[in-house]
């Protein structure tokens, strides 16, 4: 029997109509470095939630040191000695390092009324030194480096060392897509060193990285623990395996109804480029195309994405429009020539969360169905055609778009783009969050515009999707296109072919 | 007790009416006059004014908003209309409106040109209507010829079928507002906007003409408003409609347009001028001083948006 730190028990949690989290159950020994793998959606966010006490567990139990607990909010995780690096940095860049280690925590050196900033920043620079960061803990946060930054968050996560008598569990939220390998390293090196006093919870996506720091691993695919082994015993072969289900199979992706995209280029990018997020980036889209761009975190792609959509107008290089210049604004002028976005951020910017179905499906195009401003009729019968032909559920047009699950507002937000009638769809990690089933419906619905002359560009969430969606691909590292490759039905690339022109 | 999520909205949506309802009763039972076809008459005509500067805010409350200006932009429509009437006859009217379309475009040009909250932009324009009021008027009351009375502003001062035209001029102001609100792409983008601003933006709404257009129906009502005043008073003043801004944001947050945008009607904001009025002439009854009904104002604007949104949506407070 392990010497577990902190054990879940069948944890449900449930959001709407999505299972979030199905029966999962595992635990973290004292000492231990433990991987939790899975694709992006497969649960490991809301996992983190559970555990930092930002989520409550619909049913099942948590247990601290073999006794149940609850954990309502993130103050409770951390007397339970709960710490978590964030994934996406949590400091404050405007403070200093000693005052972002100690936020929310200076009430231990008041004294007669008055922060002791001498005391404080002792106590930082013994912090920072838990994680051999020789920095000055009086620095303004935003002059140190990425890497210098992670470490602070992880020495902050340590100050709960000294606050609880208990052992302590730090759980690394992806901490390694905004560093080099190098720091990468130095990372896993302090992780490995400070083994001896806590125990740790390594997220990721990278199974490389998974098993190059952990002692166990958990597997995670669709809201459940699928799988959890020593590392030992674990190859990447097997946890891929795991990870996506069974393989890669030509009909997720639709392969069989991929069909050779029209010659007529619709948009054309000519060097296209934006000061500081991306330069010279050139392509030609085709009516019935999908183009993917491949690429991490800070490749570019994200800002190539921002400027088609009108979001970020280009500084530099020619876009072109069936041959004539355009520069999109606003997204209001790239909407009125036909280009549509579908966001990452689909809570956001999808769906006006409180509006009906029915006024988010018609909100691109009031213009065509108003004179003179007026609306005209139809709008009811139209989202009832729409809620029949891509079965939303439910079937309720008056519902408001906050009340449907992921997959069921991803359809809500096509559907208003196919009946904008766009002829450039931006595809930006489309299937985030949805259930398989979902997942299918969206891919359905890319090769159905396609055949409609629909010219795509997408960026997507996983090698695998990127591939198996795609006609042709566009490789992005550091701002710029580093490879191209052609992605025929029958005859696609391998994910490795991409990585190595990624990273 | 617990109430389902759905129960406690539809408390929530029919609580201004209900509210009226009891109010009025209320009134009625100590003193039955109150409930006389005339006293009604005279609560509707008092009423007139307040709603009809209401609606306008509602437009803009509804984008997510604020317009802090309407009670100086219809002190300030009033002194125009009085100043130019004997001048220009009855072009003083569209001329007085004008100058409060113009001020909500000032502030719409400041709000989405120089990315500044409609709160500062709409406080500074009502300070620089406020002084312009002053200068034109020369600081003090301009009275109205009584004979332009009974013909330029007849619209406003006089009476159909005994019934005060100010009540008539807000029945038209509600049936254009809600035709504009339901019918128009207008209401609906105000709808989108002020619910989901990125949404909105992202699916082609121009956002900052939406947020513009509120604003310059806000100051354009707001100057109707002074206008009404003005003709029932016989005079333009540059404080006319102080006192006016806090019942008109109550008025329109009682009736349960959310503050935080997306949500709510001009027909709410009806109840909520009505809510305002029989609470202002209750307190007459029982001898409330004057001078000490804003303090019930304050208090009532406070709880009915505590009363009507929905905290839990609402991570920060600013």
């Amino acid at each position: 029997m392990m010497d577990a730190v902190l054990t879940l028990e069948g944890i449900n949690k449930t959001f709407g109509a999505v299972h979030a989290l199905a029966d999962v159950s595992i635990e973290i020994g004292r000492n231990e470095v433990v991987g939790l793998v899975g694709e992006n959606g497969a649960g490991k966010s809301t996992l983190m939630k559970i555990f930092s006490g930002v989520y409550q567990p619909d049913s099942g139990r948590i247990l601290h040191d073999g006794k149940p607990i609850a954990l309502r909010s993130p103050l409770d995780a951390a007397r339970a000695g709960i710490g978590i690096v964030h994934q996406e940095q949590s400091l404050l860049l405007n403070i200093s390092v000693a005052e972002n280690i100690y936020l929310g925590r200076e009430a231990a050196f008041i004294r007669h009324g008055a922060i002791n900033w001498g005391a404080m920043h002792a106590a930082a620079r013994r912090q920072l030194g838990k994680v051999n960061l020789d920095i000055d803990p009086r620095r303004r946060t935003d002059s140190l480096t990425f890497a210098e930054r992670q470490m602070v968050e992880l020495a902050k996560a340590l100050v709960l060392e000294e606050e609880t008598d208990g052992h302590i569990v730090v759980f690394l939220d992806e901490p390694t897509s905004v560093l080099e390998q190098i720091e990468i390293d130095i990372l896993f090196a302090r992780v490995r060193a400070l083994r001896g006093r806590a125990s740790f919870v390594f997220v990721s996506h990278r199974i490389d990285e998974i098993l190059q720091l952990s002692d166990r691993v958990y597997v995670m695919k669709d809201g459940a623990v699928v799988a959890g082994m020593a590392a030992a015993d674990a190859t990447e072969e097997k946890l891929h395996r795991l990870m996506v289900g069974a393989g890669r199979r030509t009909e997720y992706y639709r392969e069989d109804r991929q069909v050779p995209h029209a010659p007529k280029v619709v948009l054309a990018a000519k060097q296209l480029g934006h000061a500081g997020q991306y330069r010279d980036v050139t392509f030609d889209l085709h009516a019935g195309e999908v183009l993917a761009i491949a690429g991490v975190i800070g490749s570019g792609r994200e800002g190539v994405v921002r400027t088609l959509a009108g979001l970020l107008p280009q500084t530099e290089g020619r876009l072109e429009l069936d041959g004539r210049p355009v520069t999109f604004l606003s997204p209001d002028a790239a909407v009125r020539v036909g280009v549509g976005y579908v966001p990452q951020e689909r809570r956001v910017e999808g769906v006006v969360l409180p509006m009906s179905m029915a006024s988010n499906i018609t909100l691109p195009s009031l213009r065509r169905m108003s004179r003179w401003g007026v609306l005209g009729g139809g709008e009811r019968q139209l989202a009832r055609d729409w809620v029949k032909r891509l079965s939303i559920r439910p079937p309720d047009i008056d519902l408001p778009c906050g009340n449907l699950s992921g997959g069921n507002q991803q359809k809500v937000v096509l559907a208003k783009w196919i009946e904008a009638g766009v002829r450039v769809l931006i595809l930006d990690h489309p299937t985030r969050g949805l259930d398989v089933g979902a997942k299918q419906d969206v891919y359905d619905l890319v090769r159905t515009v396609c055949d409609q002359g629909v010219a795509v560009l997408l960026t997507a969430d996983t090698l695998e999707e990127t591939i198996g969606l795609a006609h042709a691909i566009l490789v992005m590292r550091d701002g710029m296109v580093t490879q191209r490759f052609e992605a025929p039905a029958g005859s696609k690339p391998g994910q490795l072919d991409l990585i190595r022109h990624m990273v | 007790m617990r109430v389902s999520p759905e129960m406690q909205s539809r408390l929530r949506d029919n609580a201004p009416l209900a509210t009226l309802i009891v109010l009025v009763l209320v009134v009625g039972m100590f003193s039955p006059a109150f409930l006389e076809a005339n006293t009604l008459m005279l609560l509707a005509a008092d009423t007139a004014t307040l709603f009809i500067m209401g609606a306008g805010l509602t437009f803009v409350i509804m984008v997510g908003g604020i317009d802090l200006s309407v009670q100086t932009v219809a002190s300030l429509a009033s002194v125009v209309m009085a100043v130019t009437l004997p001048g220009v006859g009855w072009l003083s009217v569209p001329l007085a409106l004008a100058s409060g379309v113009l001020a909500g475009l000032v502030s719409g040009f400041a709000q989405t040109r120089l990315r500044i909250p409609s709160f500062i932009a709409t406080l500074a324009v009502s300070g620089i209507a406020a002084a312009a009021a002053l200068i034109l008027s020369g600081t003090q009351s301009v009275p109205i010829p009584p004979a332009m009375r009974g013909t330029v502003l007849a619209f406003a001062a006089g009476r159909t079928f005994g019934m005060p035209n100010d009540i008539l001029v807000a029945l038209a102001v509600l049936l254009a507002s809600l035709f504009v609100e339901r019918r128009t792409v207008f209401g609906r983008w105000s709808i989108a906007v002020g619910a989901g601003e990125p949404a909105a933006l992202v699916a082609g709404v121009p956002v900052n003409r939406v947020k513009v257009t509120a604003l310059a129906v806000s100051g354009g009502l707001a100057a109707l408003a002074g206008v009404v005043m003005g003709a029932r008073l016989s005079s333009g003043s540059p404080t006319l409609a102080n006192e006016f801004l806090l019942p008109a944001v109550a008025a329109v947050c009682v009736g349960g347009t959310a503050l935080t945008g997306g949500v709510g009607s001009v027909a709410r904001t009806l109840i909520g001028a009505l809510i305002v009025s029989v609470v202002r002439i209750g307190m007459t009854f029982i001898g409330v001083d004057p001078f000490a009904q804003q303090i019930v104002f304050g208090a009532v604007l406070v709880l009915a948006v505590a009363a009507t949104i929905d905290r839990s949506k609402i991570p920060i407070v600013k």
